[in-house]
């Protein structure tokens, strides 16, 4: 445990733990969109900023991958913190003005957001699906694209890599926006435009996971199939 | 004194440009590449010569410069460039208000705040340098009285890591895409300016490590490392091939010496379409790298695999071919267009001391006998050997000679430990293995009997003043002569080049290759040299840039075209900076190394390498501190 000082208490914490952890811990409200309690914290919404104290000085940091240290001083909610929010949700809402999860964030944060304007769901990079494809799933069908000095990309973006995915639906299970749709009918499951064979458990007959994700978990456990034709529920 | 018109480096204000001409105490870059310039924008700040110079338009181009390096990841760095660009070109078609320089600013002051790396914190602040030095531009700007013009700006990337670096590699970008999990793209990267990864992922003394921002906050990123897991993870996934040159060209080109340097220019040559033949006196390719650096630091597979792919390019690489006599009518007759001379530095140098001269059996130079030992030569451990020198090929045959099991392995120095060029790691580790370190002691004589060795005597040193490579002067104590016992010296305090047989090129008066610094041109037409036998003994990636360049030179001499080299932030520092953001201390990842008490029994590689994860989670520490200056 260390001893911190956060919005003036005075109280023990996790060591290790990060500030937006113990905050959280605390019921301190910080607002997050690329972050996910099972990922490692990637610090790109830059909505989480708190203030800490260092060499005597308040500096601005993201609260998601700051971990605690003992005699840390942190203010959460100050007058400088909560503009950089707004600051970040209002160029987010620049660049995303039509993202719904974007507008309702921007909006609580106190940007002026303009409600005629068509809602839909949009990638913001927050990296969220790149995360969890390659740190739960361990199968990195998703990468960031490779940018920099004398590669000319004008607008970075997510690669789906169809022959590596298998199908699994992590990363439209944590995607803060809803832009990675996951579809399905039919014994088909469609996710990132590659459709997918379902397989049926060999009890109840229900469609319960695509094939390729059953082969995938066969081959990383050793597994047989015939064994993971059973649904969890018929188990 | 400066003859500048206005200057905000460093964020110091100076501006002579209302007959109110203040001294100028502040540093800032006075010359780029010799030239003067009319105006340059980086991230440290504006300095106009210039006092007409179209700030307004310099700014754009900047701006425009920087979106490019602007990684995309966090929500506020390339949205707000963007956010800057739209505001400036509403401005620069006469649509823009008083109100857009206020959006500017806190634009600017959110994206310096906010950014998640120092790219962001720090790139964004000369924009508001622009508008205080020269509100009346933007306002003329934005009441339609001026336009922001296209023109051609100068542009260029270093970073404090990447100015350290001798071959200037792209370093925060191949870190970024190991972080994102790009490892062949980091590695193809690294490639461009470094083709033997693996060799210097080991073997390099980083003096980028030394750079690092990191530093002053907790442990500079392990670069070194990152670099060599590229490798490592692209060769256990199989070997990547180097592309093959998409055009064929009719020159050939001979290089003699297949070492760093030598193997560099082979790669960049052959990929430019060159017929490129290496001619090398061993019976391998590597040059110092394979025969000075032993397998516990640079396992041999490692050095033939890289070599191997530069051969699968097309590069003919003549083993065991030892060049007597350079005659260039020969090569020029076998069609040869141009020839580069990387024949290194091998031959010791003598160290003064009585008897050296003798022959006495266990009496062998430091690169003789680590180059012996390379080539399988037997080697009878004795009671004790003592080493005398304080640099890399001094450690390396002491780490060997513990190794091979003699009994007592003892290093002579002549300065202290502080002077030691060796890398402080290699000290380390050999303390740790058992070597003996004697500081401050000097060779006088071999002593001998019946042609074999049986000690050296020595004298006791002090430290004076610093000479001319900054190092304090050992002096010797008078009167403080004593006898070491031992039954083998290996000297190893300096190698020079070993090219008897040029004849016709002009020599420094330090033996070594004179050359034209600029274009590697040695004083015979179309002959061109670099490496050590250039600069005398120096490191791997000295080597591997002195190969890079002298490639880009031979080709602007066949196709006639001027070669110039880069321009790479001469006269300014990375180092500078006005903003800095808050980072969470967090130590660098380590590579785990083999137990003292295993390594000494065997020759197996001490350093073991990152895993993907282990790299993915270092390459999170770079703060990714690109400089970007643009300048007319």
């Amino acid at each position: 445990m260390v001893n911190i000082t956060i919005d003036g208490r005075k109280i023990k914490a996790k060591q290790g733990a990060t500030i937006l952890e113990t905050a959280r811990g605390l019921k301190i409200d910080i607002p997050t969109l690329c972050y996910h309690k099972e990922l490692r914290p990637f610090g790109a919404c830059r909505l989480c900023m708190v203030e800490v104290k260092a060499n005597g000085k308040w500096k601005l940091t993201t609260s998601c991958t700051t971990p605690v240290e003992n005699g840390m001083e942190i203010k959460t909610g100050s007058d400088r913190a909560r503009e950089s929010r707004k600051f970040a949700a209002g160029l987010l809402y620049y660049k995303y003005p039509e993202d719904k999860t974007v507008r309702e964030t921007a909006k609580k944060l106190g940007v002026d957001v303009d409600e005629k304007r068509a809602a839909t769901e949009q990638c913001i990079l927050c990296g969220l699906c790149v995360r969890a494809c390659r740190e739960i799933v361990d199968v990195n069908a998703l990468q960031f694209q490779d940018r920099g000095l004398g590669r000319d990309v004008e607008e970075p973006k997510v690669e789906f890599n169809p022959a590596l995915c298998i199908g699994c639906g992590s990363c439209a299970f944590v995607c803060p926006t809803s832009y990675v749709k996951m579809e399905e009918a039919g014994g088909k499951r469609t996710i990132w435009n590659k459709v997918f064979k379902m397989a049926s458990c060999k009890v109840c007959g229900r469609y319960f996971a695509p094939q390729e994700q059953l082969e995938y978990i066969s081959r990383k456990t050793g597994v047989p199939m015939d064994k993971l034709m059973v649904c969890v529920s018929c188990r | 004194m400066s003859t500048v018109s206005f200057s905000s480096w460093n964020g110091k204000f100076v501006d002579n440009r209302k007959g109110t001409a203040k001294p100028v105490d502040v540093r800032f870059p006075e010359r780029l590449n010799g030239s003067k310039f009319k105006v340059l924008m980086g991230w440290n700040g504006i300095v106009a010569r210039d006092p007409n110079a179209d700030i307004p338009s310099i700014t754009f181009h900047y701006l425009k410069t920087v979106r490019k390096l602007s990684c995309g990841e966090c929500s506020v760095c390339m949205i707000g460039i963007d956010k800057l660009l739209e505001i400036f070109r509403k401005m620069g078609s006469g649509k823009g208000s008083r109100k857009d320089l206020a959006a500017i600013r806190e634009t600017v002051e959110g994206v310096t705040a906010n950014s998640k790396c120092n790219f962001g914190g720090s790139s964004l602040s000369p924009v508001l340098d622009a508008i205080r030095s020269n509100e009346a531009d933007f306002i003329a700007l934005i009441e339609g009285k001026r336009r922001l013009t296209e023109k051609e700006y100068s542009v260029d990337v270093s970073a404090p890591c990447m100015k350290a670096c001798p071959a200037k590699l792209d370093i925060p970008g191949y870190i970024e895409l190991i972080r994102n999990f790009r490892f062949r793209d980091s590695l193809n990267l690294i490639r461009e300016r470094c083709i033997l990864p693996g060799v210097i992922g080991r073997a390099c003394p980083a003096p980028c490590e030394d750079a690092c921002v990191r530093v002053d906050m907790d442990e500079p990123l392990a670069i070194r490392l990152l670099k060599r897991a590229a490798a490592d993870y692209d060769l256990e996934q199989g070997g990547s091939a180097l592309t093959r040159p998409a055009k064929e060209k009719d020159e050939k080109v001979a290089i003699v010496g297949a070492g760093p340097a030598g193997l560099a220019a082979a790669y960049h040559l052959r990929s430019a379409g060159y017929k490129v033949t290496v001619f090398e006196s061993l019976p391998y390719g590597g040059g110092m790298a394979a025969a000075g650096i032993p397998d516990y630091r640079l396992p041999k597979n490692i050095i033939n695999h890289e070599i191997d792919l530069i051969r699968q390019m097309g590069v003919d690489i003549k083993l065991n071919t030892k060049i007597d006599r350079l005659d260039l009518k020969e090569l020029q007759k076998k069609g040869y267009k141009a020839v580069f001379l990387a024949a290194g530095a091998q031959k010791g140098i003598k160290i003064g001391c009585r008897g050296e001269d003798e022959g006495y059996d266990g009496y062998v130079d430091g690169v003789e006998f680590l180059k012996d030992f390379s080539l399988g030569k037997k080697v009878e451990p004795r009671k004790k050997v003592v080493i005398i020198g304080g640099g890399n090929v001094a450690l390396d045959c002491a780490r060997t000679c513990v190794r091979l099991g003699f009994g007592e392995v003892e290093i002579l120095y002549r300065r202290s430990r502080a002077e030691m060029p060796a890398h402080a790691e290699e000290i380390e580790a050999a303390m740790v293995e058992g070597v003996k370190f004697s500081y401050l002691s000097a060779p006088l004589a071999v002593v001998s009997k019946d042609g074999r060795i049986t000690g050296i005597e020595c004298i006791k040193m002090k430290l004076g003043e610093p000479d001319e490579s900054g190092r304090r002067r050992p002096i010797p104590v008078k009167g403080s002569e004593f006898t070491l016992k031992t039954d083998m010296v290996i000297p190893a305090t300096g190698q020079k080049p070993d090219i008897s047989f040029l004849k016709e090129v002009k020599l420094t008066g330090w033996g070594t290759v004179h050359v034209d610094p600029v274009t590697y041109r040695t004083s015979v037409e179309g002959v061109f040299a670099g490496g050590d036998c250039v600069t005398g003994p120096a490191t791997l990636v000295e080597a591997l840039d002195a190969g890079n360049n002298a490639a880009r030179s031979i080709d602007c001499y066949l196709q006639g075209k001027k070669f110039e080299r880069e321009v790479r932030f001469k006269d300014i520092d990375p180092n500078e900076t006005r903003e800095q953001i808050y980072v969470p201390m967090k130590l660098a990842e380590k590579a785990r190394v083999l137990e003292p008490r295993t390594r000494i029994e065997s020759f197996v590689e001490v350093e073991g390498g990152f895993g993907p994860a282990s790299a993915m989670q270092e390459a999170k520490r770079c703060l990714r501190c690109y400089r970007v200056i643009v300048w007319e």
